[in-house]
């Protein structure tokens, strides 16, 4: 069927059964959960976003930049042109970095714009043939469930540990994967194992209780990336906090929602709303997920009994890094030499406004010298699932990404894992030698030399 | 460009299919670089001025100079209109096409060629952006003076098209002050050089002047020499709020009366306060005050103090309520974003705006600006003000809804009101803004038809057949014709 047919369709069973109340349209959005006209209502066109947009950086073309994608969207709703395959591409090929929004006078959502529309056209247009398996599989079928996960980052693990990881390399059977996918296979960090259900629900503070905090222990994160959760379980009962880990929750969303399927995304939030429904903070590790539930309440705008949760909710949501600065960190004493650089995560810096801390966190770590990295906000090309789906532009972002790291520098901070896996990916593939940390491991070595030289004291 | 993973693995997007021109311009470019399908060439259809919309029939991206004249004789041959683009960021229309015209996007032709700090000059590509230029000059001492409030997106190209002007233009000058040299691509395909290296000043008439700010009627600009300026020793920058827009007013004469020329002289009313204090980068200023203004002055660190503590007294015998120097770098950059967006951040407070560009004598200010709380009146429309006041231009941003029906003409008639009161007290319909679609018909409130007519038969010397940007700039006189027409027909 058409889009055109099924839009048809669509008004056709509204006549029908007369639920025309129900089931609304907008110009030639025809379905379920539609965009929100305040949204474009903002944008004025004035054009500043341009410049802060990395595809109309690439390609200079006005329907690849936010300006651009906004005015298609609207066109959209204005009935000039249909919901197909010319419209999805410059929506899909938005990198969802939120660059544009901290260029926008007028704070206009565009990031929320292009979810909603990407809703719209996967239910005009549900993923077929190749992309429509994986997609399945992968978001509806693995994602969501942690069981799932966890059994991957078992196979990992095995691939890593048993041997054949070194025979796969040896014998070159990667050279039938597409490079991309084989370069991030070189980069894939040492799983270890996921920390929800290995540590127990509710982790001590170390000496006086300041304050209960509950912490998403993400999907990737916790599969590819379980030292950075151990990491900041270890610097937040240092720093005082109790810490929870509900066990009924799950993935964040984020990667579902970019996707256009805001019903899995829809069921997650539900999900995690009702596991932190005890907690009053919930502090995330990964930029994405942060953004992801700090905007809860922008998926359920059309639906009047979940909004008030999300919202109250979303208002929870705090990343790790801004929290313990303006708690009032323990200032570690020990020194860690190291030089380094910090990038700004996308849905960090522009996603959550959060620039100033993390730097903070790591400029008063005695002994790190921190160089800042240009254009330090600039996405990286990881942009959730991006590097796979659209590995031409989110490679080229790469390459820039990593001609402009200083020289000299040992280590390369962030805030998510998505980029921590990208620039890893990067910094081997350039042939170069920075580690790439997480912005809380930094933390967690400084109070472990603290500890270390304090427990030396003890024994001297 | 952007290869997508569904279209390697899924089927290709099924293309319609190119009419002989698009073809043409395919065969010259590659296909990749030219846009031609409705949903490409929607976005396409405006500038930043947003009133006036047409669909182009193809967008070309071009990447050299050999490219343009390709592009423009076969366009020539084909009798095709076509007209150059930069970023998109105009405020008049002049980038929109009528509809039919071929675009020419510069966008891609962005690198800085030569850089000559000696003699203080660069050479760049049209679509190279304004603010770029400074950004890769600064850590060496030199910036790029001209300095629109669009200068983070919009393209040097497009500067010298619209001869724009800036915030910082009161002491430095507009683009055409700035410009050494051009090279253009004419309609016939042609390629003329104009200035020469190191030459300040020649002989004969002056070509130069006559191509910046011709909006793209006249020639296609394919490579820049301009000015780059030694960063100035010091800077220091004023906020004062005023109770009255009349004290704001007297004091911005004041303060040009007593000798200090201002690198930068802004004002904001009340309106323009609360859409920038509504928007991204707000700064408290308090929302009861009638009008502030905003004063940096720049140059040899020694005299700066003086000139800041006349100006202080200045605002102070003007009834200024609260008046403050900006302590930091960080304070300074918040109010000048503050300031910057401000035609965008009205997007926070009306769904759409029309910004004039009216120009003034200084001193008539008070009264204009009582006419113009008129026009808003009588058009039952908001009108923000934002005033670059030391050189007197003033832009009125009319706030309307264009999906109520009619608030758009309402708006455009508003529009027209505005300039004619500025054109009434000896003042202009544009100062930086160009004229584009938007204000052809009001170059008839400050030419008569004879000064028209001249600068057509400018035009058609170096555009004979107006294929290229046509129907901007000037009123076209088949609107007569055709209301004449209908009067017949009737």
């Amino acid at each position: 069927m058409s889009v055109h047919e099924k839009g048809l369709a669509n008004l056709v069973e509204i006549a029908k059964n007369g639920v025309a109340c129900e089931t609304k349209t907008l110009g030639n959005y025809l379905w379920d959960d539609l965009p929100d006209e305040n949204k474009w209502a903002d944008c004025v066109h004035c054009g500043m976003c341009l410049e802060a947009c990395p595809t109309y950086q690439e390609t200079g073309e006005e329907q690849h930049s936010p300006r651009g994608r906004v005015y298609l969207i609207k066109a959209v709703a204005e009935g000039k042109i249909n919901v197909n395959e010319a419209f999805s591409k410059p929506v899909f090929d938005c990198l969802d970095c939120r660059a544009c929004e901290t260029a926008c006078p007028a704070d206009v959502q565009v990031g929320g714009l292009i979810e909603e529309a990407r809703g719209q056209i996967r239910q005009a247009m549900p993923l077929k043939g190749f992309s429509g398996m994986i997609s399945k599989t992968a978001l509806k079928g693995v994602f969501p469930h942690q069981n799932r996960l966890n059994m991957l980052g078992g196979f990992m693990r095995f691939y890593q540990k048993s041997g054949v990881q070194t025979v796969v390399r040896k014998t070159g059977m990667l050279n039938v994967m597409p490079t991309h996918l084989k370069d991030m296979e070189s980069v894939l960090p040492k799983v270890g194992k996921p920390v929800l259900g290995r540590y127990p629900e509710i982790v001590p503070a170390e000496g006086e209780t300041k304050q209960r905090v509950g912490i998403l222990t993400g999907c990737v994160m916790d599969v590819m990336f379980s030292d950075v959760n151990e990491a900041t379980i270890r610097v937040l009962t240092h720093n005082g906090f109790e810490v929870g880990m509900p066990k009924q929750q799950g993935c964040c969303g984020a990667l579902h929602i970019h996707a256009g399927d805001r019903e899995t995304g829809k069921m997650l939030a539900k999900q995690n709303i009702e596991a932190f429904k005890d907690y009053d903070k919930v502090l995330v590790n990964a930029a994405g997920c942060g953004s992801a539930l700090q905007e809860y309440h922008e998926l359920f705008r059309n639906d009047p009994e979940m909004l008030p949760l999300a919202k109250e909710f979303s208002a929870k949501v705090e990343d790790v890094s801004k929290f313990l600065y303006d708690t009032d960190f323990k200032r570690p004493k020990a020194e860690v030499k190291t030089k380094i650089t910090y990038h700004d995560a996308c849905h960090l810096a522009h996603g959550q406004g959060v620039r100033f801390e993390p730097r903070q966190l790591l400029k008063e770590i005695p002994g790190v010298e921190m160089v800042e990295l240009p254009d330090a906000d600039r996405c990286c090309g990881s942009a959730g699932i991006y590097n796979l789906t659209h590995p031409e532009m989110a490679g080229a972002l790469l390459d820039r990404k990593i001609d402009d790291i200083p020289e000299n520098i040992e280590m390369i901070s962030m805030g998510n894992p998505g980029c921590m896996l990208q620039i890893a990916m990067g910094v081997k593939k350039h042939g170069r030698s920075e580690k790439v940390v997480h912005t809380i491991q930094l933390l967690d070595w400084a109070y472990e030399k603290d500890k270390e030289e304090a427990s030396k004291q003890v024994k001297s | 460009m952007i290869k997508d993973v569904r279209n390697l693995f899924g089927k290709k997007r099924q293309r319609q299919k190119p009419d002989a021109v698009v073809q043409k311009l395919m065969d010259i470019v590659g296909e990749n670089e030219v846009l031609y399908l409705k949903e490409d060439l929607i976005s396409y259809e405006c500038d930043g001025y947003t009133m006036s919309k047409g669909m182009p029939k193809a967008v070309v991206f071009v990447k050299s100079t050999k490219q343009v004249t390709d592009v423009v004789k076969c366009l020539n041959k084909e009798e095709t209109p076509y007209i150059a683009r930069g970023a998109g960021t105009g405020l008049s229309g002049g980038a929109t096409p009528l509809g039919g015209e071929v675009l020419i996007s510069l966008v891609k032709m962005k690198k800085m060629l030569h850089l000559d700090l000696e003699n203080r000059k660069a050479v760049v590509e049209p679509g190279f952006i304004n603010l770029k230029l400074t950004q890769s000059i600064s850590d060496k001492g030199y910036y790029y003076a001209p300095d629109p409030s669009s200068q983070y997106t919009c393209t040097i190209g497009g500067n010298v098209a619209e001869n724009s002007g800036g915030a910082h233009c009161l002491k430095y000058g507009v683009t055409t002050n700035h410009i050494l040299g051009l090279e253009i691509v004419l309609p016939s395909g042609e390629v003329i050089e104009l200035g020469e290296e190191g030459v300040p000043d020649r002989p004969g008439y002056d070509l130069l002047g006559l191509l910046t700010g011709s909006e793209g009627t006249l020639g296609i600009v394919t490579k820049i020499t301009v000015k780059v300026l030694k960063n100035p020793e010091g800077k220091k920058t004023v906020l004062a709020y005023f109770d009255e827009i009349d004290d704001a007013s007297k004091a911005v004469s004041e303060i040009i009366a007593a000798g200090i020329i201002p690198a930068a002289l802004e004002m904001m009313d009340s309106i323009a306060i609360e859409g920038v204090e509504s928007a991204a980068y707000p700064v408290g200023h308090p929302r009861d005050i009638a009008a502030f203004l905003l004063i940096e002055v720049d140059g040899i660190a020694a005299g700066i103090e003086d000139q800041i503590d006349e100006i202080l007294t200045v605002c102070k015998n003007n009834n200024v309520r609260e008046v403050k120097v900006a302590k930091d770098e960080a304070e300074r950059g918040l109010w000048w974003a503050n300031r910057k967006m401000g035609f965008g951040a009205m997007g926070a407070i009306s769904p759409d705006y029309l910004v004039q560009d009216g120009v003034i004598p200084r001193t008539r200010l008070p009264e204009v600006l009582t006419k113009i709380a008129e026009i808003s009146k009588k058009y039952e429309l908001r009108i923000a003000n934002i005033f670059h006041a030391g050189d007197g231009n003033l832009h009125p941003l009319i706030l309307y809804d264009a999906s109520i029906p009619g608030e758009s003409e309402r708006a455009s008639k508003a529009g027209s009101e505005c300039l004619k009161a500025c054109a009434d007290v000896g003042g202009s319909i544009t100062g930086e803004h160009g004229v584009g679609i938007e204000k052809s018909a009001e170059m008839r409130f400050i030419f008569s038809d004879e000064e028209i007519a001249a600068q057509t038969d400018i035009r058609a010397v170096f555009n004979p057949k107006n294929l290229l940007n046509p129907g901007k700039l000037f009123p076209q006189p088949g609107r007569c014709a055709e209301v004449k027409k209908e009067l017949v027909k009737a």
